[in-house]
């Protein structure tokens, strides 16, 4: 009970603080929305999907989307060590994985409000809506979300500094989003691709958003992502609260 | 009553894989309802050891006790019965003061009402009341300092940490936040504050401990601690060579062998010469009277009580107020 009070309050405050600065939830919105339109016309020359290429493209667009609105958790870390935000909660009686889960909850209700604008704008634009696929697939990248948010946000506590976390965040990114088939499937790719592909946890959502976007969702390429993404999720955010509670000097 | 206990706290920190021992051996008791101050250079320990009490960092070597709860054990007991306002502050610049507040207040365990209750009290102690709808960001250093006292007050502590309370504020603010601090203490809440500056100590602290490189180097009430130096202090500053000012001090210290009742210590630190005497009205002349014989000219004179610089002086043969500009 006071767990769950915990966090509504911490997320809270996160979201009252996006309310007030809504130009980051438009710029967030704004690199799937220009994909959308100047990228995926592209690949209707492309002969890659049998009919609908958007229905191929925009689970690919939303993945990057989910990827996108947690990395930027550490920058938010790394300010509130300066202001000595983050320093006035520890002092408190509260749970460190509130500490840690508040933001990262408000990262990915933010996604999900943003991927839902992307899905009907992406409608107009010819993608087939099926609501209970789209509803598991959000299911799914919000996990991703998650992993992510919680990941920056550890990596600013443990850096204290934006050089460092801006190093291995961004550097970290463009090989992990190639290596997903986001922007093409990579089964159009050669098989030493597609191997290396395996080893990234985001190809695994990537595909699983695919085929739920078409509405099948029970298959085994959305077996394995929740085999691989739910586990991860536990991981990622129990190291997490673990950094959070560890020291901060 | 004790409310804060330190046994031999230790605290080592690896900095670029240099070993740095920040705290050495510290040992505090410190009383129900009394203001401790640590004072100190930067880099004393101060900060570290302020943290390793609230909880903040885990204790190297050593056993501390808060408000009846070990520190290293019954960590969220200890949190629960204090507050902390840092040296950062730690206001959410992005939230009103008003919002600020009920957070703290309801993430301590308050309920709506009576959170809002203690927010309104605080912020007619604290006078609050103009900016609450204020964000942070918009505030005054002094305004922002009030705020967070406030914040680190919301559930009515037993103890209270404060880490540099005063530093970067102006002399008026400073006034004020001695003045709250004051108060509290007068309520029976057990205030430890660290602060580099001497006045602070002086004026507000029941019992202090004076720190430098991890260590404790002398403890005990303003008072006592300058009646170590008993007497009076004469300092007197000359551009001379330094070698004249040499010889002057061997002449003073002729006489501190010949009459120990005249003169007690003296010693040089930059262009002064610092000369601790049980009489100042006694030993004035007399030391004019050498530098008039040496034909030395004085630039500089004062005769004063000894101040807690004094006490750090003697310990550690440096200044406090030059060793905080370092």
């Amino acid at each position: 009970m006071k767990l769950f009070l915990e966090i509504a309050l911490l997320f809270k405050r996160k979201a009252l603080e996006t309310i007030r600065q809504p130009v980051w939830i438009i710029s967030g919105l704004i690199t799937p929305l220009l994909y959308l339109i100047f990228f995926g016309p592209l690949l209707k020359g492309l002969n890659i999907a049998d009919d609908n290429v958007l229905n191929l493209f925009l689970p690919g667009i939303l993945s990057l989307l989910a990827f996108g609105s947690g990395m930027g958790a550490g920058w938010g870390v790394v300010w509130e060590l300066q202001s000595g935000v983050i320093e006035r909660f520890r002092v408190m009686p509260i749970s460190r994985f509130s500490l840690m889960f508040g933001p990262v909850l408000r990262d990915v209700i933010i996604f999900i409000i943003q991927a839902l604008f992307v899905i009907l704008i992406g409608s107009i634009f010819g993608f087939d809506i099926h609501w209970a696929g789209s509803a598991v697939m959000l299911l799914l990248l919000s996990m991703m979300t998650a992993i992510i948010s919680a990941w920056s946000a550890s990596l600013g506590l443990i850096f204290q500094n934006i050089e460092s976390l801006a190093a291995v965040v961004t550097g970290l990114q463009l090989p992990l989003t190639l290596l997903s088939g986001a922007m093409l499937p990579i089964s159009v790719g050669p098989k030493w691709l597609q191997i290396i592909a395996h080893i990234n946890p985001l190809y695994y959502t990537v595909e699983a958003s695919r085929t739920l976007a078409k509405g099948t969702i029970n298959s085994s390429a959305v077996l394995y992502a929740f085999l691989i993404i739910v586990p991860l999720t536990v991981l990622v955010l129990g190291w997490a609260a673990q950094v959070y509670r560890k020291a901060i000097s | 009553m004790i409310v804060i206990e330190a046994i031999h706290l230790k605290k080592t920190f690896r900095h670029r894989n240099r070993i740095v021992e920040a705290v050495k051996d510290v040992s505090l008791d410190i009383s129900k309802g009394e203001i401790f101050a640590l004072l100190g250079p930067n880099g004393a320990g101060k900060t570290t050891t302020m943290r390793m009490l609230s909880t903040l960092i885990p204790i190297d070597e050593g056993q501390a006790y808060v408000a009846g709860y070990n520190v290293k054990t019954q960590s969220n007991m200890v949190r629960k019965h204090i507050g902390y306002v840092g040296q950062l502050g730690g206001s959410d610049p992005n939230a009103t003061g008003w919002e600020n507040l009920i957070l703290a207040g309801r993430l301590y365990g308050l309920d709506r009402d009576t959170v809002k209750t203690e927010a309104k009290k605080l912020m007619d102690i604290l006078e609050l009341n103009e900016i609450i709808d204020r964000m942070p960001k918009t505030y005054s250093q002094g305004q922002k300092r009030r705020l967070e006292l406030a914040l680190g007050l919301i559930h009515r502590p037993d103890v209270l940490f404060l880490d540099e309370p005063t530093t970067g504020l102006d002399p008026d603010s400073r006034y004020n936040i001695w003045g709250y601090v004051e108060k509290l203490r007068a309520e029976g809440m057990t205030i430890l504050l660290t602060t580099h500056y001497l006045e602070e100590a002086d004026e507000l602290a029941n019992n202090l401990a004076i720190m430098d490189h991890g260590e404790i180097i002398a403890k005990g009430s303003p008072q006592e601690l300058k009646n170590q130096i008993s007497g009076d202090v004469i300092m007197v500053r000359s551009k001379c060579q330094r070698d004249q000012l040499e010889n002057i001090l061997s002449l003073i210290n002729i006489l501190e062998n010949k009459d120990k009742a005249l003169i007690r210590e003296c010693l040089i630190k930059g262009e002064t010469i610092y000369i601790y005497v049980d009489q100042g009205s006694a030993a004035l002349p007399i030391i004019l009277d050498i530098f008039k014989k040496q034909e030395i000219n004085i630039d500089d004179i004062s005769l004063s009580q000894p101040s807690l610089d004094d006490v750090f002086l003697k310990q550690t043969g440096r200044r406090l107020q030059d060793t905080g500009k370092e």
